[in-house]
């Protein structure tokens, strides 16, 4: 007798994780990780672009202290959570000196996270010492030794000064713009074949930036028609435009693998949260009549691009990891 | 001179020799703590090679839709094969981890150093084939390929248990020669056989395997990359688009302070409770903190009040000390 029996689903089977790279296992740690180090390195970027001008206005003035003020405590708080993320935390120098041969240090450009990692480092120092000069100027710190040290700086001259401004900016765009870059030096399809997810960070970090210091602006009694808000919605706007832009090099390449960022519930979050919201909605608002309360309006737009900002990096770290990661995994 | 493993899959009965023999040498605990979870869907029990199983052998059951029996089990087939870390050639997690834990051995094996490791995870993200794994320790774990019994003259404990010789252990050169043979043999009888790991997949694997079909169905990939294949192309994109946000910032500032022009130049005086306000702050703070000072006490003479400056950037009266610690630090000559 002949058994015939017909079965549906694929013609052979195996599990499906085997052979598959392995989830890194990024969390919030890293997600915040990502969106603070971009609102540092960019708030420093801007604020330090201003402060190379030559007659800096009192508005330029006011941007920089702030964004030198915020720089600071941001790559603290980025040091903090990348010891967080790490397996062996106590263990962080490994990251920076080689075990084997003390003190030589490692250092490895060709693998993101080492030079993440002395990316972070050095802009730190440069966002120590904008931090020290913008308490020492504004009368806060009083310590005589930092005072004399200001002293001394003081006395050089301008191209010094404005060799390591230009070198604290680019240390700066090297962290904004790097974190995207990590995600593409792995073997996952989905990220190693964004090939612009280092720029589309980077415009994500420029554009939240600028919305920061329009919130921060409107806080401290800028009016929605002051000219340094408006310069700043303007470059938001083109950051924003760049931003879409990006967006559309990472996904229309990716093709198929694009699947697990723009469908499902990551989609729906992508779409919504990321698309309309943080992109469409802001260029949207700003072309909308202000209403009885404009400042409400462009601090709803600016709250917007910063909650665009971090779904970005929510959707693009969490949607290819899922289901070995789950979305609330540290 | 490189040691490694051929795996042939051909003659690999899927007892799992290996991947006990790896357990009890390297003292690996079962998972979930002594309670192994069963997969369900094969005799495949653990699913996958990751932290404790550093051997895993696939079960993969190729079943025609259409499974009129004409003869015992016609157009069935069932394939084995022991999977194992691949110790590259080019390695990807040794390429990119940032510790130096992860090192190349005087056998030509990756070898993960646990004492220097401190869980990064770069190089669970950099393997395509998925072999390295986080443990519950906090470290990067794989296959060592038994390094200690290496360093003693012995073999590696999956090769010394495999009862059918399916993996065999020894210089790579020779297994290679070994398994161009066997390719042949097969071939003879008509199997397409072939090795995976030769030269073309990431430089050469020490670790190959002679398959019967395409790498996608042992789970694969069939073209893998170096992870830091596309990262000069990921910081190149990066350094454009900085470039670009510049431009567009310079070009909204310049068209902003142009329009500026014609407006009232102050800011908005700061909130309550910002403390002192700041003095001047800029590369070339030009006007200087005493000239502003000056300014400001020019402007109440012409308003002939004490009224608040207009501009709250200086405090107008304060002591010498006071007046020294606000001056810019950067940029500006001393008169």
């Amino acid at each position: 007798m002949t058994l015939a029996l017909t079965l549906s689903g694929p013609q052979w089977t195996v599990n499906p994780g085997a052979g598959v790279p392995h989830a890194p296992g990024w969390g919030w740690y890293v997600i915040l990780y990502f969106f603070l180090g971009g609102l540092a390195g960019g708030c420093f970027a801007i604020a330090a672009a201003l402060d190379l001008r030559r007659n800096p206005a009192p508005r330029d003035r006011d941007v920089t202290r702030l964004g030198y003020l915020l720089s600071f405590p941001g790559v603290i708080g980025c040091g903090v959570l990348l010891l967080l993320d790490l397996g062996r935390p106590p263990r962080f120098w490994h990251l920076f000196i080689a075990s084997e041969r003390p003190p030589v240090p490692i250092f490895k450009y060709w693998s993101p996270i080492s030079f993440g990692a002395w990316t972070l480092t050095g802009f730190g120092l440069f966002a120590f010492v904008a931090f020290v000069r913008v308490l020492i100027e504004s009368g806060r710190l009083r310590w005589s030794p930092a005072l004399r040290a200001a002293d001394a700086v003081r006395r050089l001259p301008r191209t010094v000064a404005v060799i390591w401004t230009v070198i604290g900016i680019l240390f700066a765009l090297a962290l904004a713009g790097y974190t995207g870059v990590l995600m593409i030096g792995t073997a996952h399809p989905v990220w190693h074949n964004a090939i612009p997810l280092g720029g589309l960070f980077l415009a994500s970090s420029a554009s939240t930036s600028y919305a920061l210091l329009i919130i921060l602006l409107l806080r401290r009694g800028y009016g929605h028609r002051d000219p340094m808000v408006r310069r700043l919605s303007e470059a938001d706007r083109w950051a924003i435009a760049l931003e879409c832009l990006l967006l559309a090099l990472v996904l229309v390449p990716l093709g198929g693998l694009a699947r697990p960022l723009i469908t499902g519930a990551f989609g729906a979050l992508f779409w919504i949260g990321v698309v309309l919201a943080g992109l469409l909605l802001p260029l949207l608002l700003d072309r909308l009549r202000a209403g009885a309360d404009p400042g409400r309006r462009d601090r709803i737009r600016a709250g917007l691009v910063l909650a665009g900002g971090l779904l970005l990096r929510f959707v693009f770290i969490m949607a290819p990891q899922w289901p070995e990661v789950r979305p609330w995994h540290l | 001179m490189a040691k490694g493993f051929f795996t042939d899959t051909t003659i690999c009965i899927g007892c799992k020799a290996c991947q006990v023999a790896c357990h009890q040498w390297n003292q690996l605990p079962a998972t979930n703590g002594g309670n192994t979870e069963l997969t369900g869907n094969s005799y495949d029990n653990t699913g996958s090679l990751n932290a404790l199983d550093w051997r895993h052998v696939k079960f993969i059951e190729q079943i025609p839709e259409d499974r009129s029996q004409e003869g015992f089990l016609k157009g069935s087939r069932w394939l084995m094969m022991s999977d194992v870390c691949k110790h590259c050639v080019e390695a990807g997690c040794l390429e990119v981890c940032p510790t130096g834990a992860i090192i190349r051995t005087e056998f030509d094996s990756v070898f993960i150093q646990q004492d220097v490791c401190n869980g990064c995870r770069a190089c669970v993200s950099a393997c395509p084939f998925g072999v390295v794994d986080m443990g519950h320790d906090g470290r990067a774990h794989k296959c060592t390929l038994c390094y200690d019994r290496l360093q003693h003259g012995m073999e590696p404990a999956c090769a010394q248990a495999c009862p059918t010789d399916s993996i065999r252990f020894g210089e790579v050169s020779e297994l290679m020669v070994l398994a161009d043979r066997r390719v042949e043999e097969l071939r003879a009888q008509g199997i397409p056989a072939y090795i995976y790991g030769k030269d073309d997949i990431v430089g050469g694997l020490n670790c190959f395997f002679l398959l019967v079909d395409k790498p996608e169905v042992y789970g694969l990939p069939s073209k893998p990359e170096l992870p830091s294949k596309n990262v000069a192309a990921g910081f190149s994109v990066s350094a454009l688009t900085a470039a670009a946000l510049a431009f567009t910032g310079l070009v909204s500032f310049r068209k902003n302070r142009m329009d500026e022009m014609g407006d009232d130049g102050d800011p908005p005086a700061p909130p309550r409770g910002t403390g002192p306000a700041p003095a001047a702050i800029g590369i070339e703070a030009v006007r200087g903190t005493e000239q502003i000072a000056r300014d400001h006490v020019a402007e109440r003479k012409a308003r002939g009040s004490d009224a608040a400056p207009s501009s709250s950037y200086v405090r107008v009266e304060r002591s010498e000390q006071d007046r020294r610690r606000s001056l810019p630090i950067m940029g500006q000559r001393q008169e």
